[in-house]
């Protein structure tokens, strides 16, 4: 038995539905568990005073990252069969941007919208109804962006293809980015709190 | 040593597992398999006899109908024959540009042919370049005509047989075929026309152009 196992024909398009709606499941799960269904804690990371939503996505990052190298590397996932999206870097990154500033004014990414919606915060609705309404609007609107949404293609480029850095050079990079990045928010929360007075130094 | 691990936090204990494994990734090398592949003969014998790289002519036909466009679709033919009459949304490459052409190993892939050798010999080269999901039209283009394009309700037929077949109808006309019902076993008198190639159209992918890919990803 190899993975991913959709790719090597295990099962089909309707099973395949069921699994996402498993995993969709749970990834809500543990998103309401870490407390991101609260805008609260959500938005606390923008003014630094809770770093979890950064620790939580570069843990989840890193652990897939290490997971799949290790995985592929011992023969269980092919690796070239693993979808990776295709680069369009400007328009990616300004839509990375006006995501951002999404997530500043309203409290929520994608996802944690759903988390919100699905137990009962009426900012989560509201906002949820904002990203159904906003799809409809891009779709209606996307002949007349598409040349800017196709713009500056990459393809399926990953990290060391564009750097020319062995494979195992950049996991070991990312993973010294993750550490660091987790001691660094640790300490920036640490300090917030001694600034504000909740924790004396 | 030992107190020293006992006395992490959770977390600090996970960051040094996690900093561990990505030093040992420096030195284990590319996880991509090399070019040198090694064919699992059972595995390649047990596909070929459970039959699970076929697709039925009906299925295809069903796909592009339905608008699917999760698969590329190869005409094996030479460029004439393709100029004549393909299948909708085929692109035509011929079986010697077939390893260079830049098809992924991560597509579903349909060949076809005239009858079957060569997509079951194409079938075979791209199972030994490791694609994984590759398939065969059954019968090639010859039972796409006669299921499909010309499909033939004979005499003695079924009321069973004659319900299905008003379906089967319905499928070949969307294909700009020609129903044979009502005629005897024996080849028909006039020669079949085939089908223009603008005639089907209004399927999500349009004849010749590019099958787009299934979107994926978040």
């Amino acid at each position: 038995m190899n993975a991913p196992f959709f790719k090597f024909g295990l099962f089909g398009d309707n099973v395949s539905l069921i699994m996402a709606f498993l995993i969709g499941i749970g990834f809500g799960f543990f998103l309401e568990r870490a407390g991101f269904g609260s805008a609260r804690k959500l938005t606390a990371q923008f003014y630094l005073t809770d770093l979890s939503v950064f620790k939580v996505m570069f843990s989840a990052i890193v652990t897939a990252m290490v997971g799949l190298f290790y995985l592929s590397w011992i023969g269980f996932v092919d690796l070239s069969l693993v979808y990776a999206t295709p680069t369009f870097i400007v328009p990616q990154v300004i839509g990375g941007l006006l995501l951002g500033f999404g997530f500043v004014i309203g409290g929520y990414c994608p996802g944690t919208s759903a988390v919100a919606a699905a137990t009962g915060r009426i900012d989560g609705m509201v906002y949820l109804a904002g990203i159904i309404a906003g799809l409809v609007a891009f779709g209606e609107a996307f002949p007349m962006v598409k040349d800017f949404y196709y713009a500056t293609p990459m393809g399926q480029v990953t990290l060391p293809e564009l750097l020319h850095l062995p494979y195992g050079l950049v996991v070991f990079l990312v993973v010294l980015m993750a550490i660091g990045g987790f001691a660094g928010a640790t300490w920036v929360e640490k300090s917030m709190a001694v600034k504000k007075g909740t924790l004396r130094a | 040593m030992k107190s020293f691990l006992t006395n992490l936090t959770l977390n600090k204990k996970l960051g040094l597992l996690l900093f561990v494994l990505g030093f040992f990734a420096l030195f284990a090398g590319s996880p991509y398999k090399g070019s040198g592949v090694t064919l699992d003969a059972k595995e390649l014998a047990a596909i070929v006899q459970t039959e699970t790289d076929h697709v039925s002519a009906e299925e295809l036909a069903g796909w592009i109908i339905g608008g699917k466009s999760d698969y590329r679709l190869v005409d094996l033919r030479s460029e004439v024959e393709f100029a004549q009459y393909h299948i909708p949304g085929a692109e035509n490459i011929q079986i010697t540009s077939l390893p260079d052409y830049g098809l992924l190993r991560n597509e579903k892939i349909v060949l076809y042919s005239e009858g079957g050798i060569h997509s079951a010999q194409a079938w075979f080269l791209l199972k030994a370049k490791d694609f994984k999901g590759v398939y065969m039209l059954r019968g090639g283009l010859e039972d796409w005509k006669d299921l499909i394009l010309f499909p033939r309700l004979p005499a003695n037929a079924s009321p069973d047989q004659r319900a299905a077949f008003e379906k089967t109808k319905e499928v070949s006309k969307f294909f700009g075929g020609t129903p044979q019902s009502g005629l005897s076993d024996e080849a028909p008198s006039v020669a079949l026309a085939m089908p223009k190639l603008e005639t089907p159209a209004p399927a999500a992918a349009s004849a010749g152009a590019p099958v787009k890919k299934k979107k994926e990803g978040c």
